[in-house]
């Protein structure tokens, strides 16, 4: 009898352990699912919304995500180290040119896009660009090397809060559930350049190369080892449910609300009548702030983890703290790339939407690249040891890749034949 | 002296000249200070083929095989033996703390006593050109801009291959590169200064906190200006004013100088009374004139004294080297009368007062004099110091050739790596 009580006891405490651990660890990947959902994701996930017949591609995206940020994680629990580091030590210093070359590429686009994001939200509220993005680009930088990126991060996650609103909205619409379940289970093929570009972007934005990076950068300054791995395991599986769950309402909103209207989204105020079931007048409110916050706070994450994950692969200084003349590399990409992140935004003949989904196009092409790094590092079995992906990891990671490729062939193929006379 | 990545991939041939593959890896056991090359890892059409390093003799654009491959024997790595190409290079070099400090970019190599031995890590950007075939292209096109591409090379024998992380699957997927501090506190303190300017910041201070004061004082002494200010500032109040107190109060006053107002302040009432004072005095003169560079140490003997009495004082004060140089005969209100060299002291009778074997025709200068002046005159007139003196003659320190050397060379020469040349 006591021994039993006893039992009990122990069961409850190791039960209480265990959640406290994985509280512990919980982070990773649900902040980097959220940094997901940024200008390109929304902006994306609305136009293509228009129909849904993509609605499969986004699921088999999803999947991919997961492992994909899943082999990462491990990763960074296993080795300690970065993926950029690992890649330099694994593959020398010409791929690793290649590899930063095309995070470098992957990465600027995502911030031009989360300019664009910042300009196209404030213009809902009447200022124009040629004062909102540099005024944000000055905030950013001040904010990044006199203040902490941290205190950033937890004011606009608030404003990114906003989003709830699709999942609310979808309900309140009440799509036709019937053709949503049918197109997501019966795979139509993409036809035309129009179609690729829209699949494309769908991959590319919900796949980023940049989040695969930043999640193995987040398990590693947390601390997690292999013993911690199995509770960072559910964190990577929510955060990436976030993302595709995400993704899926605000195609599904769309989808009920834009396309019977016979809306194309062009704009800001297009997107943003979404949600006017829900917010009736205040839907541009609504949309305007959750755009926003998650542009600004990728627009603030994104140059910082670019310039991390480039000088960790050459060695060279780096650290927030440190001056230009301490860490003149670091220094000068983080504010190169706000710079010139800003700088092709101002250009008043650039259309805001259309830069944004031309982005997420470039972080699709550039996919493939990073992915076969990822796969040959996570299937190594001297650099993983019993930890190297299994058979179904990889797999899944080929499969993405592969998909991701043809994707890219098709749409630069068909392209090139387009433009030719 | 060829690099590894100079000596990788060459082909490998037979004695007839027919080739058989090419070099993937050297291997060596890390024992001793710079490990000789024992063992090439080929790649041939059938895989990896380990042998010895003797077997091969190394010719110019190719390596040839003393005997025929089939002929050659295995040989066996044994498990503490590191691959130069997978185990060294691209991995990061970590101080004792954990915390990074730069990356492997290429490893250097150098015939010793007949033996290949690895003698250095470059973590330089000319390690990362060199490694893309772009070292020869940049090095042409920093000549045209005027300046040359920085070296950056640690000597093999202040790094230490470190097996991390006990559960590591692979042993040699971890292997960390560290500069062990107490090593670090064995070298010349000009050699701690060029180690230390590669490192980042927080291990700078570590490095200052860790050594004694006089190698710390010492090697900050030899450290960039720019950078000693850096270090000065951001140590903690009482252990940079520690250091200041054994620099050579000259030293001391121009990293002062380079200073904020406030911080200066703080440091010198923290010093010593008297090195404060020292200090001070120099700092009211410019940075670039004699009072500026000049030490105010200096043996000052009064008029009076005899050779036996000068001796005494000599032994009791027991000064640095390069103010013996020179012995100064003041009178008693400190004015400079006459200079006398340590020969001429100890050839001398006992009972001989100094100012009878002095030679009075002193060559001086004022405080105001600009340094290059100061250079120029000891320069031409071969001397190993200069006194300096006030508008009524008072001897106020001296300037010694240490103190101008940089002014006499070439632009950037003492800068540039003096190891091989020391090696």
């Amino acid at each position: 009898m006591i021994r039993t009580a006893a039992a009990v006891r122990r069961r409850a405490r190791v039960r209480r352990a265990s959640i406290l651990a994985f509280l512990a660890v919980m982070g990773p990947g649900i902040i980097t699912g959220f940094a997901g959902n940024d200008a390109g994701g929304v902006t994306t996930y609305t136009s293509v919304g228009a129909h849904y017949e993509m609605m499969w591609l986004l699921l088999l995206s999803t999947v991919g995500l997961l492992v994909i940020q899943e082999m990462c994680a491990r990763m960074g629990a296993v080795t300690g180290k970065g993926l950029s580091d690992l890649i330099r030590e694994r593959f020398g210093v010409r791929w690793t040119i290649v590899a930063m070359f095309a995070l470098l590429i992957a990465n600027g686009s995502n911030i031009v896009a989360e300019y664009a994001g910042i300009a196209a939200s404030l213009q809902l509220f009447g200022v124009q660009r040629i004062v909102s993005v540099p005024i944000a680009a000055v905030l950013i930088w001040v904010l990044v090397v006199f203040f902490s990126y941290r205190i950033v991060e937890r004011a606009l996650f608030v404003l990114v809060l906003a989003y709830i609103a699709y999942p609310i909205s979808a309900f309140i619409v009440g799509p036709p559930w019937g053709e949503v379940v049918r197109d997501s289970v019966i795979p139509t093929l993409p036809i035309g350049q129009a179609a690729l570009i829209a699949a494309l972007a769908l991959v590319g934005t919900t796949i980023t190369p940049y989040m695969q990076f930043y999640i193995q950068a987040s398990v590693v300054d947390k601390g997690i080892d292999r013993d911690q791995y199995r509770f960072e395991r559910v964190d990577v599986l929510l955060g990436a449910i976030l993302t595709g769950l995400n993704g899926f309402f605000i195609v599904v909103v769309a989808g009920a609300v834009l396309h019977p209207a016979g809306i194309h989204v062009d704009s800001a105020a297009d997107a943003a009548q979404a949600l006017g079931p829900l917010a009736g007048q205040q839907a541009q409110l609504l949309f305007g702030v959750g755009l926003f916050g998650a542009s600004l706070l990728a627009a603030t994450i994104m140059p910082l983890s670019t310039s991390y994950a480039i000088c960790e692969a050459f060695g060279w200084e780096s650290g927030i703290s440190k001056n230009f003349r301490e860490a003149p590399v670091f220094m000068g990409l983080f504010t190169l790339l706000v710079v010139v992140g800003a700088l092709i935004v101002l250009s008043p003949s650039v259309p805001l939407i259309p830069v944004i989904l031309v982005s997420q196009n470039v972080n699709g092409l550039l996919l493939p690249i990073v992915l076969v790094f990822i796969l040959k590092l996570a299937g190594d079995r001297r650099i993983m040891g019993d930890h190297a992906n299994g058979r179904v990891s990889q797999w899944i990671g080929i499969g993405t890749a592969v998909g991701a490729s043809v994707l890219s062939i098709a749409l630069v193929a068909i392209t090139i034949v387009g433009a030719a006379p | 002296m060829p690099y590894l990545s100079e000596i990788q991939h060459r082909r490998v041939i037979e004695p007839n000249g027919n080739e058989v593959g090419k070099l993937a890896d050297i291997a060596v056991v890390p024992q001793g200070q710079f490990p000789a090359a024992q063992w090439a890892i080929l790649s041939t059409p059938s895989g990896e083929k380990v042998v010895r390093w003797g077997d091969l003799a190394q010719e110019i654009g190719h390596l040839r095989l003393r005997n025929r491959l089939e002929t050659t024997p295995d040989a066996q790595l044994p498990p503490e033996a590191l691959r130069l190409a997978r185990d060294l290079l691209d991995k990061q070099i970590v101080d004792t703390h954990g915390a990074k400090v730069v990356r492997v970019n290429d490893l250097q190599l150098s015939e010793v006593d007949g033996q290949l031995r690895l003698v250095g890590a470059d973590v330089g950007l000319r390690g990362l050109l060199r490694r893309v075939g772009a070292e020869t292209v940049a090095e042409r096109v920093a000549g045209l801009a005027g300046r040359r591409l920085p070296r950056g090379i640690i000597p093999w024998h202040l790094v230490e291959p470190l097996e991390a992380a006990h559960d590591a699957p692979a042993k040699t997927a971890a292997v960390r590169l560290t500069i062990p501090h107490a090593k670090l506190a064995l070298l010349h303190p000009a050699d701690i200064a060029d180690i230390v300017e590669e490192m980042t910041a927080d291990e700078r201070i570590a490095v200052f906190q860790q050594l004694d004061l006089e190698t710390a004082a010492e090697a900050l002494q030899e450290v960039e200006p720019e950078m000693q200010a850096a270090i000065v500032t951001d140590l903690p109040e009482e252990r940079a004013a520690d250091i200041l107190e054994e620099m050579d109060p000259d030293e001391a006053a121009d990293l002062l100088q380079d200073l904020s107002e406030e911080r200066r302040d703080e440091l010198v009432e923290l010093m010593d009374k008297e090195e404060a004072k020292d200090v001070e005095e120099l700092l009211t003169h410019p940075e670039d004139s004699a009072g500026g560079i000049m030490t105010t140490d200096f043996v000052a003997l009064p008029r009076e004294f005899t050779a036996a009495q000068a001796i005494d004082e000599l032994r009791a004060k027991k000064p640095d080297p390069q103010l013996t140089y020179y012995l100064y005969v003041v009178d008693a209100e400190g004015k400079l009368e006459g200079v006398l060299s340590l020969r001429d002291l100890v050839v001398a009778a006992p009972e001989t007062k100094v100012s009878d074997i002095m030679d009075p025709n002193v060559l001086k200068v004022d405080a105001e004099t600009p340094k290059e002046e100061v250079a120029a005159l000891i320069a031409k007139y071969d001397l190993l110091g200069l006194p300096v003196v006030d508008a009524r003659k008072k001897l106020l320190g001296t300037v010694t050739v240490d103190d101008v050397v940089e002014l006499m060379l070439p632009r950037g020469w003492k800068k540039r790596s003096l190891r091989s040349i020391a090696r």
